[in-house]
């Protein structure tokens, strides 16, 4: 069974001759990637996650923009965002965007601490399956590339009223874009269990 | 399709959640050995999901972009921002490298999507077996692309946050903003619920 691998976007049937340490195998009908193995140690992909948690910290601890005008400052942070629609009473936009820009940025970064610590002390997360599969839901979910665009259409438009100036939080948030992307692209699924594989007999 | 064969006819099927290839004869739902997530051959009641979704995000698309998604109060004039006025605003502000970013992003983006997938749709529906590559290559634009439609809708929330009460001026949300916001969740979930693999079926049985 390990010999075949069966293409998710066109249900081609391939042989699967060896599982190189570094790969990227697409399928022979319709392009799509059948799996991408790197020479990434989990130690690597942990040091990433770290990154995104400091990075994550510093976004939601100092202000995203403040407005001055004439002496006056007005602020708002990453959650600020959120709870301004909510507080017009638009609940579900306010959630939308809580969760698209915050909360599952969030929940990957503590999913994935929670299934590679196990895996370093070759051992597997109690609820290892449950938490994979929310983080496979999750991922398309997390938008922080297209908050930061966003922000800047924000800035660019507020630039006519008044004095923009730009705080940590929009800069660590750019960072953090960047982590998670490398993230999804050292890790990707296929990484995650040829990790337990190899190390949970 | 000579040479070539499928995991359907081996009684192979994909994990929906990890991708493993699973060895199960039939057609009921297993449970996925690698990761224990359920198991289909193809996507339950795909074409049917994917066609309720898309005609709901079809019909709020009008309010979303008649609708005022934003009201501006400065000093000298209150303003309603449908979407399209908000780019115009910003072409003659002269910002049009953004104008252009908002209205593909806005506008261009989940117009497209809403076509694609109908069309898509209707390939499978009647069976056509013409270009599927062509049809595959679409399908996974319009999901990578489908995200960016968001856009708007962060800039609505800082803006809102920032100017909420502040001296200057007075932002509120317009019920356009929760259209929106809708049509980007709708037309995420169609493609999500649509399964590829039935554009490679009608040539793969034939």
């Amino acid at each position: 069974m390990a010999s075949v691998i069966v293409c998710h976007a066109c249900d081609l049937a391939h042989r699967r001759d060896a599982v190189l340490p570094a790969a990227r195998v697409r399928c022979v009908r319709c392009g799509a990637e059948l799996y991408r193995t790197n020479a990434v140690s989990i130690d690597n992909a942990l040091a990433l996650v770290v990154s995104a948690a400091v990075l994550f910290a510093l976004s939601n601890s100092y202000p995203m923009v403040t407005l001055e005008l004439n002496g006056s400052f007005r602020d708002t942070t990453l959650l600020g965002a959120a709870i301004g629609l909510y507080s017009q009473g638009y609940a579900p936009v306010a959630a939308l965007v809580l969760l698209t820009s915050l909360l599952a940025p969030l929940l990957e970064i503590v999913a994935l601490f929670y299934l590679l610590i196990p895996l370093r002390r070759r051992a597997r997360a109690e609820a290892q399956n449950e938490v994979f599969r929310l983080l496979t839901r999750l991922r398309p979910w997390a938008m922080p590339e297209v908050f930061m665009l966003g922000a800047l259409v924000a800035l660019v438009k507020l630039a006519a009223l008044a004095n923009v100036i730009p705080g940590v939080s929009l800069f660590s948030y750019g960072a953090l874009m960047v982590v998670l992307a490398a993230l999804t692209y050292v890790a990707p699924a296929e990484q995650f269990w040829h990790w337990a594989e190899g190390r949970v007999q | 399709m000579t040479g070539l064969v499928t995991g359907r006819a081996l009684g192979l099927r994909v994990c929906a959640h990890c991708r493993a290839t699973v060895r199960a004869p039939g057609t009921a739902p297993c449970l996925c050995p690698r990761c224990g997530g359920r198991v289909h051959v193809r996507k339950p009641n795909s074409l049917a999901t994917t066609a309720a979704l898309l005609a709901t995000a079809a019909f709020l698309y009008i309010p979303a972009n008649l609708l005022p998604v934003m009201h501006m109060r400065t000093f000298f004039d209150v303003e309603d921002d449908t979407i399209l006025s908000g780019v115009l605003t910003l072409i003659q502000e002269g910002e049009w490298p953004l104008a252009l970013l908002v209205f593909v992003a806005s506008i261009v983006v989940p117009l497209l999507k809403i076509l694609a997938l109908t069309w898509l749709l209707l390939s499978v529906y009647r069976g056509w077996g013409g270009n599927i590559r062509g049809r595959s290559k679409l399908f996974r634009l319009v999901e990578y692309i489908g995200r960016w439609s968001m856009l708007d809708v962060f800039a609505i929330s800082l803006l809102v946050a920032l100017v909420q009460i502040s001296a200057l001026a007075t932002i509120q949300v317009g019920l356009g903003a929760l259209a929106f916001g809708a049509v980007v969740v709708l037309t995420m979930l169609a493609a999500q619920s649509f399964d590829e693999r039935l554009l490679w079926d009608t040539g793969d049985r034939g």
